[in-house]
């Protein structure tokens, strides 16, 4: 109906009235775009600024004199509690625990989406239904449980340690966060790779087993190859859902060397002694912000794609 | 023995019965095109045969030997699947040499054989393309490529050109013949498509709600369908089935054929079988193949039973090489095939010579043919 009938009707009035929401689409777009850039704005500035220009000037004015010293104080002599050591070790224990926990994560959600989608087995809707359960777990509920069951791994790694003299990394701190994200994230990357191997031809894999390949052969060579859009949108949920994490970091490594980035960002900001040196805190929030950026611009572009892969035609 | 036997196969996915206890076999070198409806259980009673899908009764066999229990793998079969089922992240070489890999072929014998069979099927040039830069016709060669290149028992066909456009299935279906001819292979074939079954095979198995209806030759299916499904199925147009009455006087049996407010045909049959004697004075369904129900100077010359009656054109189809002509006869359309040249106008009489040697008939209760 409406296709007869606007060519008359824009012949009139239509220009105009094109022009005019289009104004107001990109007006709204940008707007939107300017306020939930600003806060990364303000932050970029403060941490090139010095203090006395931070307490006088503008927050929103550019760096007079720009100055890397907040950013070199944030890494490697910033007080985070007592000790003042810098961002640097915090960092590292964050990439420790991210890149395991990332690619263990997505490795068993390829293997959990390539079984419940090719190799069926009864009762596979259940199992997978269980799985997707776990997504909508509240992180508080499992606060408490967790600390008991990693209380108990870590006693049995003592015990390991008096028997062979070696822990396997149980009770590590590190090792227990891994763990915590690989379990809790393993119903995300499930259930992305099973929306994905969905919608992947069934047929290839017929083709492979009369080829002669076995499961994990066709997993291997059929299916990983063939997974990379879903893959990096795994990997880039996955990247900053543990990256940023507050609550496992603080609860299961909240103290002494071994806190992730985020705790220690949360301690440094919090550090009531003295003047607060916003520049300094702003240099450290950038730091434990780029990770999860770059991850983003460079592996972005793929993101967008995956999703709407896995969405649409799971 | 037969160098393919199928069993006694049956397959049930919980209380449904999918094949309802199949009996096949092929000869050495022998073509075998499986055909019928979709849901008929064809492409099923295939995956069972590659072993993609698990029997609950029966036995296969290849040479002697019983495969049912076996992996894919093991088996020494091939498949040309209906999607090509191209492995996406391989070249073609790639998927071509992917199952001599999994074997653990060594890499010089392994390229040996890719440039035998790349050579056979005329694709050396797309040897290190990627599956996506291929056109439709191209897949189809590369999924036989990596058929042939096994030198397998038994090939595993499953509507490898439903894919692919008019033409080019044409063209596809005579180098599939060609390839059949020329290397001997053993072959078990799924299509709907009807023609292709009546192309290639050397048997055709005519399937429906997981029974085979017909086994036999080309020529048997055709000339000689056992019911009214399979003589519907097979053939394009399809065969003209028509209502009709035995109808008896003292020298001879005849063929009445109601027409709407016109006086029935009645066709004399004097070499009538003697089977038919049995239905004298009941309905019957009174089978005829286009291409038996043609112009009087057109009909077979040395026909023994040509019968002619005036029948009231309703529709003419030039189609090029012939004209079709579908007049009502009992109630229903009835296609006739013409020369190309025939002069025949619609709503006209015109006299159609029907080749009763040729024709068929049905028990309508029990849709099996009479005789």
């Amino acid at each position: 109906m409406s296709a007869i009938t606007s060519p008359a009707r824009q012949a009139s009035s239509g220009l105009g009235a094109k022009t005019i929401n289009r104004i107001v689409i990109y007006g709204l777009l940008a707007l939107f775009a300017i306020f939930y850039l600003m806060p990364l704005f303000v932050m970029l500035v403060t941490s090139f600024k010095t203090m006395d220009e931070i307490q006088n000037g503008n927050m929103l004015s550019l760096p007079h004199a720009p100055t890397f010293a907040p950013w070199v104080k944030a890494w490697s002599e910033v007080c985070s509690g007592l000790t003042c050591v810098g961002m640097k070790g915090y960092f590292w224990n964050s990439i420790k625990m991210v890149v395991p926990a990332v690619l263990i994560s997505t490795l068993l959600g390829a293997l959990n989406g390539y079984v419940l989608t090719k190799w069926r087995f009864r009762g596979h809707t259940l199992v997978f239904a269980m799985m997707l359960f776990a997504c909508f777990i509240p992180f508080q509920s499992v606060l408490l449980p967790m600390a008991t069951i990693l209380g108990s791994l870590g006693r049995f790694g003592v015990t390991l340690q008096n028997a062979t003299g070696f822990n396997f990394g149980l009770g590590n701190s590190t090792v227990n966060l891994v763990f915590v994200h690989v379990v809790y994230g393993l119903g995300f990357t499930t259930l992305f790779f099973r929306n994905y191997y969905e919608a992947f031809p069934t047929e290839l894999i017929k083709a492979a087993q009369v080829d002669g390949a076995s499961f994990f052969q066709i997993f291997r060579r059929i299916m990983l190859p063939n997974s990379l859009p879903i893959i990096v949108v795994t990997v880039i949920y996955q990247f900053t859902n543990i990256w940023n994490d507050f609550l496992f970091a603080s609860a299961y490594a909240g103290s002494g060397d071994v806190m992730p980035m985020t705790v220690a960002l949360n301690n440094v900001v919090n550090t009531s002694t003295g003047v607060v040196e916003y520049n300094v805190n702003m240099a450290a929030a950038m730091i434990a912000a780029l990770p999860t950026l770059i991850v983003y611009v460079v592996a972005g572009r793929y993101f967008v794609r995956g999703l709407m892969a896995g969405a649409v035609k799971g | 023995m037969a160098f393919l036997e199928i069993d006694g196969l049956k397959k049930r996915f919980g209380s449904v019965e999918i094949l309802k206890g199949i009996n096949v076999e092929l000869e050495k070198g022998g073509f075998l095109v499986l055909v019928g409806p979709s849901g008929c259980g064809k492409s099923t009673l295939l995956n069972t045969i590659a072993g993609l899908e698990q029997i609950t009764e029966g036995e296969i066999r290849v040479d002697g030997r019983a495969i049912n229990d076996l992996h894919p793998s093991k088996r020494d079969i091939a498949m040309v699947f209906q999607s090509y089922a191209l492995y996406p992240n391989m070249t073609v070489a790639g998927n071509i040499a992917f199952g001599m890999e999994m074997r653990g072929v060594p890499a010089a014998e392994r390229q040996a054989a890719i440039d035998k069979v790349a050579k056979i099927l005329q694709i050396g040039h797309l040897l290190q393309r990627k599956p996506s830069q291929l056109s439709g016709g191209q897949r189809q060669r590369v999924a036989m490529g990596r058929a042939l290149v096994r030198d397998p028992k038994l090939f595993l066909f499953d509507e490898p050109l439903s894919n692919l456009d008019a033409k080019l299935r044409v063209d596809m279906r005579i180098e599939i013949k060609r390839l059949h001819a020329t290397t001997g292979t053993t072959i078990v074939y799924v299509t709907h498509d009807q023609i292709e079954a009546m192309t290639l095979a050397t048997k055709i198995a005519v399937m429906r709600d997981g029974e085979v209806q017909q086994f036999g030759t080309p020529a048997e299916i055709y000339n000689n369908p056992t019911n009214i499904f399979v003589a519907d199925f097979m053939g394009s147009p399809a065969m003209n089935l028509i209502p009709a009455k035995i109808d008896g006087n003292g020298s001879g049996l005849s063929v009445v054929l109601d027409r709407e407010s016109r006086q029935p045909i009645v066709l004399p049959m004097p070499g009538a079988p003697a089977g038919l004697a049995a239905f004298k004075d009941k309905q019957v369904i009174f089978g005829v193949r286009p291409e038996a129900l043609t112009d009087p100077e057109g009909a077979e010359r040395n026909g023994s039973e040509i019968a002619t009656a005036d029948c009231h054109i309703e529709v003419v189809e030039p189609a090029g090489s012939d004209t079709f002509a579908v007049t009502n006869l009992g109630g229903k359309g009835v296609v006739a095939r013409l020369r190309a040249d025939a002069r025949i106008q619609p709503g006209t009489s015109t006299p159609l010579a029907f080749n009763l040697s040729k024709a068929v008939f049905f028990d309508p209760a029990t849709e099996k043919r009479i005789l």
